[in-house]
């Protein structure tokens, strides 16, 4: 017989149940070597990181006052740190941070 | 009721997709297996088949749109040949990792050195490590009941993958042979509904096919597959007793011996050069010959444990490689290196080596299988192979 983590299961086929605003069973944003890292104060709302993110990474808050980041499933591609208009978003290494995801044993 | 026509093996692979009751038939056309495609929609027109024939635009496409009406619940039919066969690549292994039972019809032809139309199984063959079953018919008989047999076994629940089915392109795509055909009523018997259970797209029920997984995710998909295919021998076993008795059919599931049982020499091989083989058996027999054959059904799951039964019996045995892997550990072929991997653990192993032979759709003549029977003779009274590849008809 096999024994399959619990945490590396995947359902039969690969067929999850269709995920609300995340897919929690499928977190993807461990590879990353760089991310994006944002400045509030020179952010005018400009929403094209939320426009260009191909992963849907960038969001507007709940009190729509700032847009934030979703580290879970965010690639480092930087294209939101290209799209920028505001050059509110710069790129930093991702093994300057204590959370860096290529540190960690297991991802997130 | 039953009734036996003359049919190619384009025309009696349509008659088992009629019978199959398919729901979506997606086309692109390439020759040799285009006739089949012909042949449904032709059905399908005349209002003989009840389903959704949708033309792709290519044989990329063609597999996206069986992929996605297979993930629907649909019983699903589409096939290519060729470099039409490679030119899907992409989304072979999606669909079996997807556990979809999808099947495929290859009428094989040669891959573009730059342009060939004969038969070849590279373009198949190429394709062999994808997850799906995968096996090859000598006749338009075998062809029509392959078909109806892979659908059983792809959609058992224990198995739930996807088929290739395959035949020669020319050989038996377009040569007509009688053809047995069962009543519906026996097909419906052995052959019931497509039931995907909860594997199903459905609106009340949202969930997501094919999502992106973690690379530590990745070893466990591969093992459901590894899982699914050590499960389907028996699963083939009894599906192909279920319609040998219901069709009144005499299949052995993995191997078919050809006067093998006092042989010393013989042929492994399989598809349409496996007739010519059975007259140059047969010949050679009349000249004193120990000659015999073995023809292979199944190449995924590969039958490594009936291979090594069968082939047990010879002193020396000639592998036919129709397909292609330059630079192998055979330096030729790939059946070579499957057929001495299933014969490793045998306290006495027979003499192998492979002939190149019925590349780029090249007939083997009669002529070609003396050769080889030659070259087997030699091998058994040297007690060893010279040499592990020939090029039949290219070489002394």
């Amino acid at each position: 017989m096999f024994d399959i983590p619990k945490d590396r299961a995947v359902p039969f086929g690969c067929v999850t149940p269709a995920p609300d605003t995340e897919q929690p069973m499928m977190i993807t944003g461990n590879w990353r070597e760089y991310r994006p890292v944002i400045d509030q104060e020179k952010c005018n709302l400009c929403m094209n990181c939320v426009a260009f993110c191909p992963d849907a990474c960038w969001q507007l808050d709940g009190a729509e006052e700032e847009v934030v980041w979703n580290a879970k499933y965010c690639k480092g591609c930087l294209v939101c740190v290209n799209e920028c208009s505001t050059e509110a978003l710069s790129k930093a290494y991702e093994l300057d941070f204590p959370d860096g995801v290529v540190r960690l044993e297991k991802p997130f | 009721m039953a009734k036996e026509l003359t049919l190619s093996g384009c025309a009696a692979a349509a008659q088992a997709i009629k019978m199959a009751k398919v729901d979506v038939i997606c086309s692109y056309p390439i020759r040799p297996y285009t006739a089949v495609m012909m042949e449904l929609a032709k059905m399908v027109n005349d209002g003989e088949l009840d389903a959704e024939f949708v033309h792709g635009e290519g044989e990329h496409a063609q597999l996206a749109v069986v992929y996605g009406a297979s993930a629907a619940g649909a019983r699903v039919f589409t096939g290519s040949a060729g470099v039409g066969v490679t030119y899907a690549f992409e989304n072979y292994s999606p669909i079996s990792g997807g556990r979809l039972p999808v099947q495929m019809m290859i009428a094989d032809r040669a891959l573009d050195p730059p342009g060939d139309f004969g038969s070849e199984h590279t373009d198949a063959m190429s394709a062999r490590d994808q997850g799906w079953i995968m096996g090859w018919a000598e006749t338009p008989q075998e062809a029509f009941d392959n078909h109806l047999i892979n659908y059983r076994v792809g959609e058992d629940r224990r198995v739930m993958l996807p088929q290739f089915v395959c035949q020669d392109g020319y050989f038996v795509s377009h040569i007509a042979a009688k053809v047995k055909l069962p009543d519906q009523a026996q097909v419906d018997e052995f052959l019931p509904e497509y039931d995907p259970g909860d594997h199903v797209l459905d609106p009340k029920k949202p969930c997501s096919h094919g999502p992106q997984i973690r690379p530590d995710q990745g070893a466990i998909m591969d093992l459901q597959r590894g899982e699914a295919f050590l499960a389907l021998p028996p699963v083939i076993e009894e599906v192909i007793d279920d319609y040998n008795r219901i069709m009144g059919r005499s299949y052995s599931p993995w191997v078919e011996e050809f006067m093998a049982d006092d042989a010393e020499i013989g042929f492994f091989l399989m598809g349409a050069h496996t007739a010519t083989a059975r007259h140059a058996v047969r010949h050679l027999r009349d000249q004193g010959v120990k000659a015999g054959l073995v023809k292979l059904r199944f190449v995924r799951p590969w039958p490594s444990q009936q291979v090594a039964e069968a082939l047990s019996k010879f002193k020396a045995v000639g592998v036919i490689e129709t397909s292609t892997s330059y630079g192998g550990s055979m330096r030729g072929g790939n059946l070579l290196a499957e057929v001495r991997a299933s014969l490793y653990d045998l306290p006495r192993r027979p003499l192998t080596t492979s002939f190149m032979a019925g590349l780029g759709g090249d007939v083997i003549p009669l002529q070609e299988f003396y050769w080889m029977a030659q070259k087997l003779a030699d091998a058994v009274k040297a007690g060893k192979v010279e040499k592990p590849v020939y090029w039949a008809g290219l070489e002394h």
